[in-house]
């Protein structure tokens, strides 16, 4: 079964680019467009990897993260943003990993498979 | 020699009564003596200065003197004049007698003997004495007086028209030292240093050596200058010779105690007309021994009670015995020279207040304009900041898709305009980073910057991200510290900027030096091209459109680079050095005043 990813961004255009990248990457992809409909939709299921975009209204993305790594701590969580500056704030260190937007999906995609290779090889036997 | 004059009588000049008492009050106050004597040549009166003259001890006594008595003052002078005005002589003068009274008292006398009538009536003779030396003492005194008034007039003068320490110690030397002021042949000025209580020797002036001295005072003499004009000149030759002598005491150092008598005329503010002997004192024996002397006046310089330094001065070439008068008025000029002093001290110490505040204003001022300029980079840092987020999404969005578009099947033109999007959106999304990068440098504080670590840090940075294929560098950093004050970060962010272009657009063969200097109160960082000479020119040329801006993938990364410069009262440009090698410098101020340590930014 292929390994569920989900995407968290207010910009629709972003929603609509990674959804089609990622399932042509053969992932299964879930979007939503704020922090608590993405805390809704980790209490329903596991997800392998969370993309989460961090300047958002209602929720910004480092408190999403915060509540995010309570609710499914072994998720592997990915703070993709415009903002290299959130680099510096220490609660994006919860993160596993900080990929800057852009529209080469390369480095995206290269850090999706490092951490899903990386819980798997951790959850061998 | 003594002169006599004999006058022949004339009829009836005696007859007139004369008031005895009148006339020798009036004598007295004119130290004229009058002595009368009557027909048996005994002394009938007598004024006071008369008295002081003879040194009658009896005149009072009831035995009245005999003219005889006197010969042992006048020889038989006194005698012979009364004689001949008792002959019938009208009048009877002798010049010039070299008198002696009983006291030691030595007089040069004018005698004039009369002939005179009482008012009784009783013929008789008056003798009248004039002690011509205390006339000639009293002109001698005079123009003494008049030629010490003068003296500290001029140099009142020049001290009063100078606020300058050292012009004020030259004026007090060749006051001391002329001809025309007080003579001394050398003078030595220390002064005090209260910490240490310590005199340290400051200056002299006066002849090395007894053949200078002839040559110079022959010099001297012969420009017959004033005191005055020579308080005035400025230096000369003379004058240069003359201050050779202060060799002799550069860095003597005497520590003052109350035992030495060098230490009690310093703390008790009196004046020492001093000759070395066995008893004298070690401590000022060793001060005389190195003055080169064994005579000297010492002359302490006290102003408001405050010890300010010491004048010595001597007559070592010519020998010449020091006076009490002379270290007197030597002692008034000190005094003089002691407030003059003080006045000089107080006049820097508001030189350096002014200008202290002088320098807080200019600095004030620059603060407020750098302010001014950082809280609009600020503002302009935010602004673009929100304006790159908005774009970076929709860009993202543009070139994911066209990315995606790219992976399936189109026809060529399609896939052409596909790859024209794609390329461009990555130019877009890189001077999106530029902004960013920029945005992200505005937000610090300002700091004083190690400008030469942080020009290492910029160019160790670029290496690591350097192609094998560009030009290399290397860095040459200044010796001394070059502290300018800004935001680092935005700072380290444009140096890093003019480092990478200048790395990128020019490919070996050659290489790139970077450099630090200080240069007119300025940090300088120079990157100079080693090109083989006939590439000079396209050096020059290729550094000349990196600064104008003539490509426009490079057009923001050089305008916000140079705006971040110029905000921090900076400026760059093309140079070409003495060794004729093209270079793109870039300038800042160097801080004027550290407020704290230099800020050490990470690489």
């Amino acid at each position: 079964m292929s390994p569920h990813i989900l995407v968290v961004d207010d910009d629709d255009g972003i929603r609509v680019l990674y959804q089609t990248e990622l399932a042509g990457e053969g992932y299964q992809v879930t979007v939503v467009d704020s922090g608590r409909t993405a805390l809704a939709a980790v209490s329903e299921r596991q997800f392998a990897v969370i993309i989460l975009d961090i300047d958002m209204p209602d929720m910004s993305g480092i408190e999403a993260l915060t509540h995010l790594r309570k609710a499914s701590p072994e998720t592997p969580v990915i703070l993709n943003t415009a903002y290299s500056i959130y680099k510096q704030d220490f609660q994006s260190w919860l993160a596993d990993a900080y990929v800057m937007k852009s529209s080469d999906l390369e480095p995206l995609k290269k850090k999706i498979k490092e951490l899903i290779d990386s819980v798997e090889h951790k959850c061998q036997p | 020699m003594n002169s006599v004059t004999t006058m022949p009588a004339t009829t009836h000049e005696t007859s007139v009564p004369v008031d005895l008492e009148y006339l020798s009050e009036g004598l007295d106050q004119l130290g004229i003596g009058l002595l009368a004597f009557d027909q048996d040549e005994r002394l009938t009166y007598s004024n006071q200065s008369a008295i002081d003259m003879v040194a009658l001890d009896n005149a009072d006594s009831d035995e009245r003197p005999h003219l005889v008595q006197m010969a042992g003052v006048f020889g038989s002078s006194l005698s012979s004049a009364v004689e001949e005005v008792r002959q019938g002589s009208s009048r009877s003068v002798r010049h010039g007698l070299h008198c002696s009274n009983q006291h030691g008292r030595h007089m040069l006398i004018d005698l004039s003997c009369l002939p005179f009538c009482s008012m009784n009536n009783d013929s008789c003779v008056i003798a009248l004495l004039h002690d011509v030396r205390q006339r000639h003492q009293f002109s001698d005194d005079t123009k003494f007086l008049r030629q010490e008034l003068q003296i500290l007039t001029d140099v009142a003068a020049a001290l009063s028209s100078s606020s300058e320490l050292v012009q004020i110690l030259k004026v007090i030397l060749t006051g001391a030292t002329a001809a025309q002021g007080l003579g001394f042949n050398r003078a030595f000025l220390f002064l005090y240093q209260q910490g240490t209580n310590e005199l340290i020797g400051h200056m002299a002036l006066g002849p090395v050596s007894a053949e200078e001295a002839g040559n110079i005072w022959k010099d001297l003499d012969a420009m017959r200058l004033s005191l005055e004009e020579l308080l005035d000149s400025n230096q000369s030759d003379t004058g240069e010779r003359l201050d050779a002598i202060t060799d002799l005491i550069t860095d003597f150092r005497v520590r003052l105690d109350d035992e030495s008598a060098i230490g009690r005329a310093c703390h008790d503010s009196s004046w020492l007309n001093l000759a070395i002997s066995d008893d004298t004192d070690n401590l000022t024996s060793a001060f005389a021994q190195q003055l080169n002397t064994d005579k000297l006046a010492l002359v302490p310089m006290v102003s408001k009670g405050n010890l300010m330094g010491l004048l010595a001065a001597d007559n070592q070439i010519t020998g010449r015995p020091i006076s009490d008068e002379a270290v007197q008025l030597l002692q008034v000029l000190a005094n003089q020279a002691a407030v003059a002093m003080e006045r000089a001290r107080l006049y820097d110490n508001q030189l350096e207040r002014s200008r202290e505040l002088e320098r807080t204003n200019q600095l004030l001022a620059e603060s407020q304009d750098q302010i001014i300029k950082f809280e609009k980079m600020s503002v302009i840092g935010e602004l673009t900041s929100a304006i790159a987020h908005e774009l970076r999404n929709p860009l993202t969005v543009i070139g994911g898709f066209a990315n995606l578009m790219l992976k399936s099947t189109l026809p060529d033109e399609n896939r052409e305009y596909l790859n024209i999007i794609s390329s461009e959106i990555r130019r877009a999304e890189t001077v999106l980073d530029q902004v960013l990068d920029f945005s992200r440098a505005s937000k610090g504080e300002n700091h004083p910057i190690d400008f030469s670590g942080l020009v290492r840090r910029s160019l160790d940075l670029l290496k690591s991200r350097l192609a094998r294929r560009e030009l290399p560098m290397f860095l040459s950093q200044a010796s001394e510290p070059l502290t300018v004050f800004g935001n680092s970060d935005q700072l380290s962010h444009a140096v890093y900027q003019f480092l990478k272009l200048v790395a990128e657009e020019l490919t070996p063969p050659g290489e790139a030096e970077v450099r630090t200097e200080l240069r007119d109160g300025q940090a300088l960082m120079l990157i100079k091209i080693r090109r083989p000479d006939h590439e000079r020119e396209q050096v020059r040329r290729t550094l000349e459109r990196i600064i104008t801006q003539n490509r426009s993938s490079q057009r923001l990364t050089i305008l916000v680079a140079g705006e971040t410069i110029r905000y921090h009262g900076g400026n760059f440009g093309i140079a070409c050095g003495d060794d004729n090698l093209p270079s793109l410098y870039i300038e800042l101020p160097l801080i004027k005043e550290q407020p704290s340590e230099p800020t050490h930014t990470g690489g």
